[in-house]
């Protein structure tokens, strides 16, 4: 008797679960913060998808302004090969942003703009990349 | 010269764990004793040589030999010693021959202490361990070798250096502490591997692993929870746990580990749950594996993980092979494993331990799922989605309160059936301060989960107190007791019960801090020296502006008095800003970054970056957060610590 008892509960918790599970998955919280589009900047333009979505690109050089009354409101162009669109962030920025960086920033695309409130730099390149540097030199130049 | 030793050291570690395995397998076939001894003697051998190669590594890094690639990559002249050891684990090649070294230590404990123990057992078990050491110098040979060289055409005269973001001295400690437990569970799966093979249905094999997978497990949990102490920290977004791929991939292995550490007990004392034991820890080892795996293999792009490389089909089908081979046999030898006995009644003891365990499963898989969602929508509908902190606290947080709630119920379940009046009598209290905390709640305000969590933290924590209140009670009514005498006496005597309850407490605490997220506050702002801010009933005054230089770097450094509403002062903070390799020639390889200043107190913390300057204005660009009851969760890992390690406490013989 007992064993059938706890089998239904257990049948019945992992059924609810799973309901559960699939619930949050298929209606991700209002603001859509939850589950999001990953798109490139090529695949934005194509679509001018308006829900928000995390983008991500490279800050393509020369292109950050920040304003000079207020330094924590910065605008720039987040590039993937020659397309571009530009970006507006308001706050804190990381500390590895800034030309040529690769980034990821989530908002909203409206009319040719990306309003993001988020914004992720990947990880310094610095500790993954080549040796090639000032600080070493080549041996056939010598 | 010393790197050459370091990868013939691996080499020969290779070679020899290959001829173990072929010896140990001739003992199996053979019976023949000194095969067994033969296999047992290169085990301790493979074993040293990892360790050697892994204390040569460590050697080159603390020489700053930058002929050797791995060096050059991660440490530089100007870091500081601490931090040329923990390079040891800062990247891909090290960290996986760190693994390895954790092994091979491990290997060598489990081999000189079970020396004339588990006869039966015990082959197996070194074929187990010998075939994950193979595994990963496979990898540290070929795929992975920490000892290549740098590039002939180059010489290097300083190398990269550390990562400013690791050079933390809680950094310095997450990762071989969670690696501790998360390569500690190679020896619980080794053992139930052999329990399998040699159809050992007795429990055995559980009694051989308990305390061992207790320790392991300590020292998994306590990596966790350094793991977020550090990213609260250093990262600066005002939070400990986001979600991140990596922070699930060691959260996995920790949920399933704890419910096989529970279930256990089941086996051990009513020879319960045989197959259901098995099946968790073969979970626990491939998550551990699995873990590796999405940490090193750069398929999900995350804080922790390298870049792409080839690693990840090497250890996704190693995560494979594993299942695979332990789950044929687990399907070969499910008749003999088959319990006899039963569970008597839903309100039983046992019962609770089994509820309890799908429900752990259950939050893994929830974790599971969010973490690969990505994976299998983009190979589904070809578009790439993320999934955010918000979808993993959304799906987990009910899971999680229902999981509290049983951390209450199962202790005062009693074994077999618990009758009504022992229901009534156990439970009438708790529930009454459950009910206490629940309207306390509605009166100051709170609702939703906020007021439910807070109602069970209650009840859970009566649960506790009751317990302990009643071992109390007892003894002096026997005994004639203090209060302080009967209590350590009680614990003492069962250290293992009284351990887990104090563990218990630890994780109420924590349920506490991970409450208090809901009520988080920030701020960003811009301030000139001698202004002030208002945020909350707090002021913020800009003091000073202080400019520093470093062994390793250059700091602002920002002074902000903190005004309660009392006009009293009641910190100074000091978040800093860091160039790090300020004299990099090139500009662009300088690195920023900002060091956080926090205020601590049992009820708030006050979290303060320095995000930005204006050094011809003097202004300084601050942000500010205030989040309550942070504190909570690093004195509940504490307390869960002490808990494990009084149950852990040997008895005296």
């Amino acid at each position: 008797m007992a064993r059938h008892k706890i089998l239904i509960a257990i049948i019945g918790i992992s059924i609810i679960t799973a309901f559960w599970i699939t619930y949050v998955t298929l209606n991700p919280d209002q603001n859509g913060t939850g589950m999001m589009k990953f798109l490139s900047v090529y695949e934005l333009r194509a679509t001018q998808e308006s829900s928000r979505v995390r983008l991500g690109g490279k800050v393509a050089t020369g292109s950050i302004i920040i304003s000079a009354t207020d330094k924590l409101d910065a605008s720039f162009d987040l590039a993937q090969g020659e397309a571009s669109i530009p970006v507006k962030f308001y706050g804190t920025r990381p500390d590895l942003f800034k030309d040529d960086a690769e980034i990821i920033v989530e908002g909203n695309y409206h009319s040719g703009m990306f309003n993001a409130d988020q914004l992720q730099v990947k990880c310094a390149s610095r500790y993954e990349g080549t040796l090639r540097d000032e600080s070493s030199y080549n041996l056939d130049e010598l | 010269m010393i790197p050459v030793f370091g990868g013939l050291s691996l080499s020969l570690a290779l070679g020899l764990s290959f001829i173990a395995f072929i010896i140990l397998f001739l003992f199996i076939r053979t019976g023949d004793y000194r095969f067994y001894l033969a296999g047992w003697r290169s085990v301790v051998m493979v074993s040293l040589f990892s360790i050697l190669a892994t204390l040569l590594l460590l050697n080159e890094l603390i020489q700053s030999n930058f002929d050797v690639d791995y060096v050059a990559h991660y440490t530089s002249l100007e870091t500081p010693l601490l931090y040329k050891v923990t390079a040891l684990w800062a990247g891909q090649a090290g960290s996986l021959l760190f693994w390895l070294f954790i092994l091979s230590i491990y290997c060598l404990i489990v081999l000189f202490q079970n020396r004339n123990k588990y006869t039966q057992l015990m082959p197996w078990v070194i074929l187990v361990l010998v075939s994950i050491q193979f595994f990963f110098l496979i990898i540290t040979n070929f795929v992975a070798n920490p000892f290549s060289p740098t590039d002939v055409n180059f010489i290097v005269a300083n190398g990269n250096g550390l990562n400013p973001l690791l050079q933390n001295l809680t950094m310095s400690i997450h990762p071989p502490t969670l690696y501790l437990g998360y390569v500690g569970f190679s020896v619980p799966f080794a053992f139930a591997i052999a329990a399998l093979i040699t159809g050992d249905t007795s429990p055995l094999w559980i009694r051989s692993i308990r305390r061992w997978t207790l320790i392991v497990w300590m020292f998994q949990s306590a990596g966790v929870i350094l793991g977020g102490w550090w990213a609260y920290q250093e990262l600066g977004w005002g939070g400990y746990w986001a979600w991140d791929p990596v922070e699930n991939a060691s959260f996995m292995p920790w949920l399933t580990g704890t419910a096989f550490l529970h279930s256990i007990i089941i086996q051990e004392k009513k020879d319960m749950l045989r197959i259901w034991n098995i099946v968790l820890i073969v979970l626990t080892f491939s998550l551990c594996i699995f873990g590796t795996f999405l940490t090193r293999s750069g398929v999900m792009s995350s804080v922790h993980s390298f870049t792409a490389s080839n690693l990840g089909p090497l250890f996704l089908g190693y995560v494979f092979f594993n299942l695979f081979i332990s789950f044929g046999l687990i399907i070969y030898r499910k008749s003999d494993f088959k319990s006899k006995r039963r569970i008597k009644s839903f309100t039983s003891r046992e019962s609770g331990f089994l509820f309890n365990n799908v429900i752990f499963v259950i939050i893994c898989f929830a974790v599971f799922w969010g973490t690969i969602f990505p994976v299998i929508s983009e190979a589904v509908t070809g578009t790439k989605i993320t999934v955010g902190a918000p979808f993993f606290n959304q799906v987990t947080i009910p899971i999680g309160l229902f999981l509290l709630f049983m951390t209450g119920v199962g202790p005062i379940l009693v074994w077999r059936r618990t009758s009504k009046q022992a229901f009534i009598r156990n439970f009438s209290l708790p529930i009454a301060f459950g009910l206490v905390s629940l309207l306390g709640g509605i009166i100051i305000g709170m609702s939703g989960y906020v007021i439910i969590s807070f109602a069970l933290i209650g009840f859970v924590t009566a649960v506790i107190l009751e317990e302990f209140i009643r071992g109390i009670r007892s003894r002096r009514k026997v005994q004639n007791e203090t209060v302080i005498t009967a209590l350590i006496s009680m614990v003492r005597k069962n250290r293992s019960r009284y351990g887990g309850y104090i563990v218990h407490l630890g994780i109420v605490f924590m349920f506490v801090g991970f409450t208090g997220r809901a009520f988080n506050q920030e701020l960003e702002f811009s301030i000139k020296k001698g202004q002030f801010q208002k945020f909350g009933s707090y002021q913020f005054e800009f003091i000073s502006l202080q400019e520093l230089e470093r062994p390793n770097h250059f700091a602002w450094v920002a002074g902000l008095n903190v005004w309660n509403d009392q006009n009293e002062i009641i910190t100074r903070l000091s978040p800093e800003k860091r160039i790090y390799f300020h004299r990099d020639p090139n500009p662009d390889r300088r690195q920023p970054h900002s060091e956080l200043s926090i205020f601590s107190t049992v009820f708030k913390d006050i979290y303060s970056i320095f995000s930005g300057i204006d050094i011809e204005q003097e202004i300084a660009y601050i942000k500010i957060m205030i989040n309550p009851l942070v504190w909570w969760v690093w004195l509940g890992g504490w307390v869960l610590v002490a808990g494990t390690l009084i149950a852990l406490w040997p008895h005296k013989e």
